[in-house]
């Protein structure tokens, strides 16, 4: 009897060599690969470069890749998927956080457990505390449901106010705490975040306070710590996280929360696991177990993040100290005047973030080398391409 | 280096084996898990390579071999959130108002039908104005409207499982939306194109103020002549929409593809209350695809039709009364619990339908397999009904 490898039309080397992603500059090779396959399949014209959305642009690793490809290839009958991995996809996050199955939910997207949360733990009485500019999806989804926003603005540093938001904390149904936080980039310590949470619990011991580490994976900064044990240990913490960044899994669709059992049975009464897809529990599945991938990610983004700094400080304009996979710069000039022209060039950078859309831009960080291209067109936008070479 | 499509597709196997691929996307047993609330694990607690999965209302074969190209294809583009993923978003909503013949204003995207059936509870019900619903019916409206604490009528359907439209039209004075599922799943039944405008004109004469939702998750099965899609009403009136699924006849429940399509300021509410980025970006891709290959559908409800009628053939002249269905699954009047029936048949490695209260006592619903998967499922029922 043949071995199964052999059976199968094509080992997983063949695979591999088919796609052109084994040894080195295996990331670059294989969207060189997918890139041909879609112009034989008579696909689309060349993208600009996608600098506006904080996407990780190499997409998912190679595990996460060959996760799908088993998957598809697999033969087992129908209807065993998603069942049986979306307890598995739990249970490995779990042990990643030294938790139990009990202390994840997961959502399509980190965006629809935030939305979960307002829902669950705010109401007309019982407002959504959160930075005048910070993730919106909080507050966007406090306003459909009649839940009132305390927006507090942010300090001189563009950092949440923490000390302000604690203030305002008191009979608040959820105080968002988003850190680092998009789109300012910045980040506060563990300690800070830490006597935040007992701040906030003091004067409000029933208010929840959710923690979005949607950009973790990124920080470099040595005072970071999450925040998950502490979400574990107490009811009214809960830290989510996405796949959507560091993990290149954006279009996926999965995000998850770490809490304590009652509050994370709380948040999957709501809408459950439903919106979940089959294909993203495959991915996500493969990519949290590959802790190196994630490292490997934090890396080359901390490489070209440093870059482009750099970059702009020789020009003359002064980034927040990103934490993130994207700058938030002062351009000095409006947003969209500067986005438009790059617009022109091939570079999409961010929307507006009002109240700073007259002076700052939001740019997230590519590739180094896509970065070197979109620096040739900031130059030109801004008209220092001589000071910055 | 360049690949050809060709030699990529047979890599991740799908070139001879296409059949096999598409079980992931299928998911077949995924409708019992969600509708029923019930936690994934209990769901799959019996899966194993021999069974028999008649329990879902699922297309046993999974999506065609464009989609699953269009799928695999998009793999590219996992990275990239699902407006900036080609194709995109938009790309779908273009895609399925090419299909039906509306602009893309009058389409609104759902993971599943599930999350609009929800959105539509919240956006037309509240504490004085109820749900109207069939009882039984697809739950997940009235399960939205307890979430929300919001009242509920249930309205029994008639002797044959279809919908009682007089009672249906009386229970929808006062109220904020009706929830009508035509074809009616668990019953099967369907109300032709000229049932339906007459009550959506009644409702609307008689309570201006209510919403129809007009479930078509099951359109792709219907061959009654006289039935036909309720788009143009959903066009012509502000407070009427339909819904529509890729996880039946597309044979996509795993990939969580759901539309409605209305007015345009209807179904710009809907976008409001849209989980941000509800759909993934190769999902996306094989929707379009899909939706660009309706001779699969046609082929689909050709091979279903073929099944139905097997089916039904089956339990007649085993003396049981089948509900007449226009579905992928029958609602079978065994004259016992549908409980003990299940459970006889979870031992052979059949597994039907859960309970559908009130005719859980009476009733069981099998969902339709291929034609070779319920020659086998027959040996069972004979077997444990015992004639």
């Amino acid at each position: 009897m043949l071995p199964k490898e052999s059976a199968m039309p094509f080992t997983r080397r063949t695979f591999v060599k088919t796609l052109g992603i084994g040894g080195a500059g295996v990331l670059a090779a294989r969207r060189d690969a997918w890139a041909g396959l879609a112009d034989v399949a008579g696909a689309a014209p060349p993208r600009p470069l996608l600098l506006h959305n904080n996407e990780n642009p190499l997409g998912p690793g190679q595990a996460a890749l060959d996760a799908l490809r088993a998957a598809l290839g697999e033969g087992a009958p129908a209807g065993r998927y998603v069942f049986t991995r979306i307890d598995e996809l739990h249970q490995a996050i779990a042990e990643k956080f030294g938790a139990k199955a009990e202390n994840v939910v997961t959502g399509c997207g980190s965006t629809q457990i935030l939305r979960a949360a307002v829902q669950m733990f705010t109401s007309p009485t019982r407002p959504l505390v959160a930075g005048e500019l910070t993730y919106e999806e909080c507050a966007g989804y406090a306003e459909l449901i009649g839940t009132p926003v305390r927006a507090i603005p942010l300090d001189r540093t563009l950092k949440l106010d923490l000390g302000a938001m604690a203030d305002a904390s008191k009979g608040a149904g959820v105080v968002f705490l988003n850190n680092p936080n998009n789109p300012t980039a910045t980040l506060h310590s563990a300690d800070a975040v830490g006597a935040f949470v007992d701040r906030v619990l003091t004067a409000s011991p029933d208010t929840t306070i959710l923690i979005d580490e949607a950009y973790h994976d990124y920080v470099t900064d040595r005072s970071h710590k999450t925040q998950v044990p502490a979400a574990l240990a107490n009811p009214r913490v809960i830290v989510a996280r996405t796949f959507s960044k560091a993990h290149g899994m954006a279009g996926m669709r999965v995000g998850y929360a770490l809490g304590h059992p009652e509050t994370i049975q709380k948040l999957e009464s709501w809408e459950g696991s439903n919106a979940l897809n089959v294909a993203g529990i495959v991915v996500a599945n493969a990519s949290i177990r590959d802790q190196a991938r994630l490292e490997a990610e934090s890396d080359r983004n901390t490489k070209a993040r440093q870059f482009t700094i750099d970059w702009f400080a020789k020009a003359g304009y002064s980034a927040t100290d990103s934490q993130t996979n994207f700058l938030f710069v002062n351009i000095k000039r409006p947003a969209k005047e500067f986005r438009e022209a790059c617009r022109a060039r091939g570079v999409l950078v961010a929307r507006d973030f009002p109240p700073f859309e007259k002076s700052h831009v939001r740019i997230s960080i590519g590739t180094l080398d896509e970065m070197k291209r979109a620096a040739q067109v900031f130059g030109k936008v801004l008209g220092v391409t001589a000071k910055a070479a | 280096m360049q690949v050809s499509r060709r030699s990529f597709l047979d890599a991740v196997g799908l070139g001879a084996r296409a059949p096999l691929s598409a079980a992931l996307i299928a998911a077949r047993g995924r409708e019992a898990a969600l509708a029923a609330a019930m936690p994934f694990a209990a769901a799959d607690s019996a899966a194993d390579a021999d069974e028999i999965r008649i329990s879902s209302n699922e297309n046993p074969l999974g999506p065609g071999r464009a989609a699953m190209e269009a799928f695999v294809g998009a793999f590219e583009d996992a990275g990239r959130y699902p407006t900036n993923a080609r194709p995109s978003m938009a790309d779908l909503r273009e895609a399925i108002a090419r299909r039906q013949s509306v602009r893309p204003e009058n389409v609104a995207l759902g993971s599943g039908s599930w999350e609009l059936l929800r959105t539509a509870v919240r956006l037309y019900t509240s504490s004085s104005r109820h749900l109207v619903t069939a009882s039984p019916s697809f739950e997940s409206p009235e399960q939205m409207a307890q979430q929300l604490g919001i009242p509920v009528k249930r309205v029994p359907v008639d002797k044959d499982g279809r919908l009682d439209l007089e009672g249906m039209a009386k229970a929808a004075r006062w109220s904020g939306l009706v929830f009508f599922c035509n074809p009616n799943n668990p019953t099967g039944g369907v109300h032709t194109a000229k049932a339906v405008s007459e009550f959506v004109g009644r409702v609307l004469r008689e309570s201006p103020e209510t919403a129809i939702l007009i479930d078509e998750a099951y359109h792709d099965y219907v061959t009654d002549p006289g039935y036909a899609t309720a788009i143009s009403l959903a066009l012509e009136h502000p407070n009427v929409f339909v819904t529509r699924t890729l996880s039946k006849a597309y044979g996509m429940a795993g990939l969580r593809v759901g539309y409605a399509i209305g007015q345009a300021r209807t179904m710009e509410a809907f976008n409001r209350w849209a989980i941000t980025f509800n759909q993934n970006s190769l999902s996306v891709a094989a929707a379009v695809a899909s939706l660009a290959d309706p001779a699969h559908i046609e082929a689909e409800r050709a091979r279903n039709t073929e099944v139905r009628a097997f089916t039904t053939g089956f339990f007649q002249k085993l003396g049981y009364r089948v509900l007449p269905s226009d579905t992928n699954f029958v609602l079978v009047e065994l004259g016992r619990p549908a409980k003990e029936f299940r459970e006889a048949c979870a031992k052979e490695k059949v597994l039907v339908g859960r309970d559908f209260p009130p005719l859980e006592k009476t009733h069981a619903r099998v969902s339709l397999g291929t034609l070779d998967e319920m020659k086998r499922a027959n040996h069972v029922f004979t077997a444990i009904l015992g004639k």
